[in-house]
């Protein structure tokens, strides 16, 4: 129970604020403790190997495209895969004129 | 203009170059940017895209002062008045002549006019650009540059929401896609923003609504109008099922033609330009939002356009999924109109995937680098969305002071 209380939930607005602003963190870094991701990577690998972690993070990040994109990159066949799934496609007819009762007959 | 006593704000690295020179013109503040891209063994320093940029900045301002580094790996801007295409200044009957060399055909066009059109209602006189030459892209790149119509049909209304709205035209002349190894682009956009303000107005924009139509458009350059005729019906394929009212335009035109001095047997000749296709797709919400998606074939072929269809058609509904008032290629634009804004909050409702990327949380301690008022953030009506507050900064038109 200690475990579960310790976990943050990830993507909380209020943790946002607070980590926008810390210049310590990269961008990067700040979306990562954000998504909770990072958290459960801390708990995996411990503190020790932490210096060694970073050491390896920034050649990868170095030698990988990292210019400035206005449209992020898709995986096409990992999207073809989400809106293929009917499931995914009724939640997403909620956004659409028309699509919004589908939802709410539903619940 | 510039102040020289004015400290230097300083940054490092070569991510968000092309903002960061906005927000420095915007606000006055001269930059040093350091260390760009100072550990690549091939690429060191300035590339020629950025390069063009800047130049294209020092033609729309007056008294703007810029000076590299040995290796290009630095860069002090001392920014200017924003002058537009203002007559003396290197416009010729009103218009600016901006040449896209062949070495910046890794960019796209919105590479140089998404920064632009920030800039522009904050002019002294209207911009009116000519972009040509081998450089100028005006489809979709693998560099994650949007295509032109995405610009023109789901950026630019945008600005209606800051009160700019007037006569603004992008007028494509020349289409032409991104070109493979060797080959050149040749395309012609013709930019107009006459519609200069004062301040822009506060915005809150915190009802998505629903999507509403989808518009689009298809075009091939230099191959067969079926190219677009298959990439719609995959498109409409995938779509119909969401929304019935979903229209797509065909643009059939002929690859571009490039003077070719290198061929030494007639100088006067003419070369092909790059060859392909692409689909642009915007769908719009009854609140009056924007969600867009662009394919283009790869420079190099080897895609069908039933491929393109259907990428384009999923990467819309991807970005409707991610939800909020504004998609991520458009965010950067309206919240740096936004802390540009009065000294009044504005509120805009966006998808936590598009708060959560590099660019906006970046976007956010630079704005507070220029002296800005660092965001608020609380919790949207919907799960996942984050309504972000923006104080505006109230500078607003330093050349339209008495308007």
């Amino acid at each position: 129970a200690k475990r579960m209380h310790g976990q943050k939930r990830p993507y909380r607005t209020s943790e946002l604020s607070r980590l926008m602003y810390n210049l310590s963190l990269s961008p990067a870094e700040v979306l990562r403790k954000w998504s909770g991701e990072e958290d459960e990577e801390e708990e995996l690998d411990g503190v020790d190997d932490k210096g060694e972690d970073n050491f390896f993070k920034s050649k990868a990040e170095d030698s990988e495209d990292t210019e400035d994109r206005y449209m992020p990159k898709f995986d096409y066949s990992a999207l073809e895969e989400k809106w293929e799934n009917e499931d995914n496609i009724r939640l997403l007819k909620s956004r659409f004129i028309g699509g919004h009762m589908v939802g709410k007959s539903g619940d | 203009m510039t102040d020289q006593t004015q400290p230097l704000l300083r940054f490092t690295g070569h991510r968000h170059l092309a903002i960061r020179l906005v927000l420095s013109t915007l606000t006055g503040r001269p930059i040093r940017i350091s260390n760009i891209r100072s550990n690549s063994p091939t690429h060191q320093g300035l590339q020629p895209h950025e390069v063009s940029f800047i130049r294209l900045l020092d033609s729309i301002t007056n008294g703007s002062k810029i000076e590299f580094g040995m290796s290009g790996s630095t860069l002090v801007y001392r920014p200017g008045l924003i002058t537009g295409s203002a007559e003396g200044l290197g416009a010729s009957n009103g218009v600016l002549n901006h040449e896209i060399s062949k070495e910046c055909r890794t960019r796209g066009i919105t590479y140089f006019l998404i920064p632009l059109c920030l800039l522009a209602p904050f002019s002294k006189s209207p911009f009116n650009i000519l972009f040509t030459g081998p450089g100028c892209i005006t489809s979709a790149t693998s560099s994650g540059d949007p295509s032109i119509d995405t610009l023109r049909t789901a950026i630019l209304p945008l600005y209606k929401n800051f009160g700019v709205d007037r006569n603004l035209e992008i007028r494509i002349l020349r289409r032409s896609c991104a070109p493979s190894r060797g080959k050149l682009a040749g395309g012609e956009v013709h930019f107009v923003f006459p519609h200069q303000i004062r301040l822009p107005r506060t915005l809150h924009l915190l009802n998505a609504g629903w999507v509403k139509r989808i518009r689009g458009v298809a075009y091939a350059i230099g191959v067969s109008g079926s190219n677009n005729a298959r990439a719609i019906d995959a498109a409409r394929g995938v779509l119909n099922k969401f929304v019935p009212d979903t229209y797509i335009f065909s643009d059939v035109s002929s690859a571009p033609l490039l003077p070719s001095p290198s061929d030494s047997n007639d100088p006067s000749g003419k070369t092909k330009g790059a060859v392909g296709f692409g689909l642009s797709l915007v769908a719009e919400s009854s609140t009056g939002c924007f969600y867009s998606s662009d394919v283009a074939s790869p420079p190099d072929g080897g895609t069908t356009p039933e491929d393109v269809g259907k990428q384009g058609a999923y990467q819309l509904l991807e970005t409707i999924s991610q939800g909020g008032c504004v998609e991520k290629c458009a965010a950067t634009t309206v919240l740096v109109l936004m802390g540009m804004g009065s000294e009044d909050v504005g509120r805009l409702a966006l998808g936590r995937d598009v708060v959560g990327s590099e660019e906006v949380v970046q976007l956010g301690r630079d704005l507070r680098a220029f002296g800005g008022a660092g965001w608020g953030f609380r919790d949207g009506r919907d799960e996942g969305e984050v309504v972000v507050s923006v104080v505006g900064r109230g500078v607003g038109n330093v050349g339209r002071k008495a308007a």
